[in-house]
């Protein structure tokens, strides 16, 4: 992908981002002219930006969506929660057509009835306020434009201009024609308005694909050269291509109103053309030639055609018509009946009836300026025009004279462009004349004069400037206000850059490296006085490692910094999640955000969204009670939904709390006993706190019907496990009829671990202190077997041990201490402990853990391997997996 | 080299015009709105400048007043605009520009103005 549409999608997103933000806070604070300004511009900025690609999709919506703000801030159009969803939709299909381009590079053809749908939505909601006529306008205008396909009149009884055509390109068009080619005969009719569109319809025709013939005509019979209106276009284009009828449509894709295409067929443009000078006196070979013709004697006929072609002048309609008998039976060889069309013409001059075609209108043909290419002389006269009209504003302020400097520069720059430098000398002298006097009459004097030499036509084209100039001298008010425009526009810019998360996941690792080399240095220090016996160079050593220790755990710190991101990041889903899922249900319920700079790891954040998005839906869904119910029940009809994060010492708690009905543990222990996750014994001793907690035992779900929003199958189990996979932790409190609290405590960085080393069979292995609940030893009396299973009792308690030699599959006992004593590793699995016979116990240290990657992924008892600092690999045990 | 100023406050847009008139071999410089604009215009003057209408804390009008009302040497401007300001043209003009293109405005389009406007020769 090119960096510009890289730029594109990236300030794409975060214009997306803003829009559904400032729609939120409009919904809260529908009057705030402010935010609908801000509002305006995010859409405004991101139309234009899209006008830069063929997304013709993306553009049609946001156009559409930029004229509603436009006329919501305004104040022509009432902004309304209809109007919000309507926009919020339509920025959800424009994020998705982003998604597709980063996906494909461009945007497929199926969503242009979308694109067209959404754009009249809009436009609907613009137009409400004036009639319901103009409503049906609108919408059959924004249909019509995505009919494409459907152009007027295919040729039947279309009467074409061709014979304005010159024959030699009529031929040529004709050979490519019995090539294969198609042919085409285009109307462009542009909006009067297109150069405000950003369209140049004369380099739009010019450009056609294989074009072999240009022609314009106006619309009207020319104005007096006084008259003319410059800024509208009045004329009509004409092209004559060869290019296939897709290759047509796409390129015409942005005008396809504003266009015709009309299949030529090859022999229409067979139309003899010249002097009629005789007339019926070529008989003879008419008659002559139809006799051969129906003998088949075409040589004859192709001879008789060429011997007379030499003998008449070329620019007779005689002879026109022979090079076209002669071309015809050339390349159609078996289309007699042309060939006697053709003949049969000659009886009196007319063309042939090919396919009722005849001529039309008169054209005019094009004719290039001389030195300038034709789109520089149409730019350079419109500039001088444009100067000229800035000449005519007053001067009102002394200022205002540095407008007429510019206008001195862009006149001499114009003049340098098209080569007249002889003019120079004049234009200077002019402009000193102008700012001694502080008017701006000298220049226009000079430029009126520079004009009349150019060309009379230009003339005219200045003077309805001129006239348009005088009627708006007078200062615009919409200016002033939008100059004042300073302060309230202030948008908070922050120094920040966009880096790409390999980039740091890369430098992660570099100082996860680094900080298990720097632990080689004392294993060094030790080598240098045991091994070597030198004392000082290890205390040297040891003082060296202290100073590149600090820096590096300061490096560590700074680089987690820069992979920690606010959860706001996964917060600002949800007022759109909220808003929509509540409307949904028929329920009412105010977000309430806190803490949402708090920070945590990338990855712990994104794993952080799901969970939550599951949380706050089942909360609206079961928590929150309908609005009437609701106020039966004495609480206020607006629930409160809060989502609040917090930094405890290394851990980021979230809470989400709602006060709608709670759960009630009664019903969820029975409902846990039905579904056998809870027995008879248990139904009768747990608390109604552990009670809740069952809600996320897999399996269970409350709600008898199953509904859209959340009981999708998946319970909060999911949540559970989801939390867990980051060593987060989930709790949750409910009252009933008050309502219920969600607690997730999650680790602010995976990026380090701690471990405990334990050792069994001369291996060590590294153990996640987050599953380490004790070490133990306990004397080999003490282990019994039940039911071939190993047991232990610790504090009254049944521990099932395992040995992880077993485990593992090494064909090795656990080895006892001196005392006999076996070395228990207690872990917690679950809600249950587990006992895991080693051999040994050794430190804890803290580790990058890498996750193992190729053949080694497999290896599913283990998490992951760690560098140690001697250089050694640690193995990480995953205790789920492995028991 | 000649150089020129382009005032956007949407990257997009700014990358886009950089591209077209460094490949033709101008020097360009970037402003995201009409103060940084005329920060860099008091430092050294350029030869043009291309102007977005609609932008934060001093809009294209505003920059152009302010550029126009300086004691420096004072460039042609090119306002660019969207559609929906198209009946602004005489308001631009009015502020101090030179010059009023439509986006998207088209690489070809936006070269000839360039050149005309700067007085280099065509070849």
């Amino acid at each position: 992908m090119n960096p510009l549409l890289e730029q594109f999608l990236s300030e794409a997103r975060d214009f997306l981002q803003g829009i559904g933000e400032k729609l939120m806070q409009l919904e809260n604070n529908p009057g705030n002219a402010e935010l609908m300004t801000e509002l305006f511009r995010f859409v405004h900025t991101l139309k234009g930006n899209s006008g830069l690609f063929e997304f013709p999709e993306m553009t049609r919506v946001l156009h559409a969506g930029e004229d509603l703000m436009d006329a919501v801030r305004h104040g022509q159009v009432e902004f309304s929660k209809e109007l919000a969803d309507r926009l919020l939709d339509s920025m959800d299909f424009v994020g998705l057509l982003c998604d597709e381009i980063e996906a494909n590079g461009n945007i497929g053809a199926a969503h242009a009835a979308d694109s067209a749908r959404l754009a009249a939505s809009l436009r609907q909601l613009i137009v409400k306020v004036e009639s319901p006529a103009a409503v049906a306008a609108v919408v059959a205008a924004s249909l019509l434009a995505t009919l494409a396909e459907t152009h007027a009149g295919q040729g039947e009884g279309e009467r074409l201009p061709l014979v304005k055509i010159p024959e030699t390109v009529r031929m040529d068009a004709y050979r490519h024609a019995c090539k294969g080619a198609a042919l085409h005969w285009l109307d462009y009719a542009p909006a009067e308005e297109c150069f405000f569109q950003g369209d140049d319809p004369f380099f739009q025709a010019r450009n056609t694909p294989g074009i072999l013939w240009g022609g314009i005509t106006t619309r009207q019979p020319w104005p007096k050269l006084a008259e003319p209106d410059a800024y509208r276009c009045v004329l009509d284009f004409h092209v004559l291509s060869t290019a296939p009828r897709e290759e047509l449509d796409e390129y015409y894709r942005y005008m396809p109103d504003q266009v015709r295409m009309i299949p030529v067929p090859p022999l229409s443009l067979a139309l003899p053309d010249g002097k009629h000078n005789g007339g019926p006196m070529y008989e003879e070979f008419v008659s002559n030639a139809i006799g051969l013709l129906g003998k088949g004697r075409l040589e004859g006929l192709s001879r008789a055609a060429r011997t007379l072609l030499d003998l008449s002048r070329p620019d007779l309609w005689l002879s026109s018509a022979l090079r076209w008998l002669l071309l015809v039976m050339e390349l159609e060889p078996e289309n007699q009946d042309a060939f006697g069309a053709l003949i049969k013409s000659l009886r009196h001059l007319i063309p042939p009836q090919w396919a009722e075609l005849q001529p039309g209108l008169p054209g005019k043909t094009l004719e290039p300026e001389s030195t300038l290419t034709p789109a520089e002389a149409e730019a350079l006269t419109a500039l001088l025009a444009v100067q000229r009209n800035i000449l005519t504003l007053p001067i009102e302020a002394s200022w205002q004279l540095g407008r007429i400097k510019a206008v001195a520069s862009a006149l001499s720059g114009c003049l340098k462009a098209s080569g007249n430098l002889a003019a120079l000398p004049g234009l200077e002298a002019a402009t000193a004349m102008a700012l001694n006097e502080a008017v701006s009459t000298p220049l226009l004097v000079w430029l009126d004069g520079a004009l009349q030499e150019r060309q009379q036509a230009a003339t005219a084209e200045t003077q309805t400037v001129q006239a348009d100039a005088i009627t708006r001298t007078s200062p615009n008010t919409e200016g002033q206000s939008k100059f004042g425009r300073r302060s309230e526009d202030v948008v908070a810019g922050s120094k920040s850059i966009k880096v790409d998360q390999v980039k740091i996941d890369r430098l992660m690792n570099l100082i996860g490296e680094m900080v298990v080399s720097k632990n080689a240095l004392p294993y060094l220090a030790g080598r240098a006085e045991t091994v070597f016996g030198v004392r000082e160079l290890s205390r040297e050593i040891k003082a060296q490692y202290a100073v590149i220790n600090r820096i590096a755990e300061e490096m560590q710190d700074a680089i987690m910094q820069v992979s920690m991101m606010p959860v706001s990041f996964v917060f600002q889903r949800f007022p759109r999640l909220v808003r929509d899922t509540s409307r949904k249900l028929g329920k009412e319920v105010n977000l309430v955000l806190e803490g949402e700079e708090t920070e945590a790891d990338k990855n712990i954040i994104e794993s952080l969204g799901d969970p939550l998005v599951h949380i706050v839906r089942n909360s609206l869904d079961h928590g929150f009670e309908l609005p009437e119910v609701r106020l039966a029940s004495g609480k206020p009809a607006v629930g409160t939904l809060t989502i609040r994060a917090t930094q405890e010492s290394d851990r980021v708690v979230i809470e989400i709390s709602d006060d709608g009905k709670g759960i009630d543990p009664k019903v969820i222990k029975q409902k846990a006993y039905e579904k056998g996750i809870i027995d008879e014994a248990a139904l009768e001793r747990i608390s109604d706190q552990e009670a809740v907690n069952l809600v996320f035992a897999s399996g269970f779900s409350t709600v008898e019907v199953v509904s859209d929003l959340s009981g999708r199958g998946v319970g909060m189990d999911v949540v559970k496990t989801a939390v867990e996979r980051v060593n987060g932790t989930v709790a949750l409190e409910s009252a009933k009829g008050k309502g219920t609290r969600i607690r997730l405590s999650l680790p602010l960085s995976m990026a380090v671990t701690n471990v405990m080393i334990v050792e069994s069979d001369g291996q060590v292995f590294g153990m996640p202190m987050d599953s380490v609940v004790e070490t133990v030893r306990v004397p080999r009396s003490a282990i019994r077997t039940i039911k071939n299973s190993l047991v232990t009792v610790l504090r009254g308690c049944i521990v099932p041990l395992k040995s992880i030699n077993t485990l593992l599959e090494i064909d090795a006992p656990p080895i006892a201490n001196a005392e006999d004593e076996l070395a228990i590793l207690v872990v917690r699995l679950g809600d249950e402990s587990v006992g895991l016979l080693v051999d040994d116990f050794r430190e804890t240290v803290d580790i990058i853990l890498k996750p193992l990657s190729g053949v080694l992924a497999g290896l599913s008892a283990y998490s992951g391997s760690a560098l140690m600092g001697d250089g050694s690999v640690l193995m990480i045990l995953n205790v789920k997996e492995m028991l | 080299m000649k150089r020129i100023l382009i005032v956007d406050d949407a990257a997009t847009v700014r990358m886009y015009h950089r591209n077209i008139l460094e490949t033709a071999g101008y020097a360009v410089d970037e402003a995201v709105n009409g103060i940084e604009a005329l920060e860099k215009s008091l430092q050294e003057p350029f030869d043009l400048y291309v102007v977005d209408v609609n932008m934060p804390k001093l809009d294209g009008y505003g920059f152009l007043r302010e550029l126009r009302s300086q004691d420096i040497l004072q460039a042609p401007a090119i306002m660019v605009s969207t559609e929906a300001e198209s009946n602004d043209h005489k308001q631009a003009y009015a502020a101090g520009a030179n010059d009023y293109l439509i986006k998207p405005v088209k690489p070809e389009q936006l070269l000839i103005h360039v050149k005309l406007l700067i007085g280099e020769t065509f070849t």
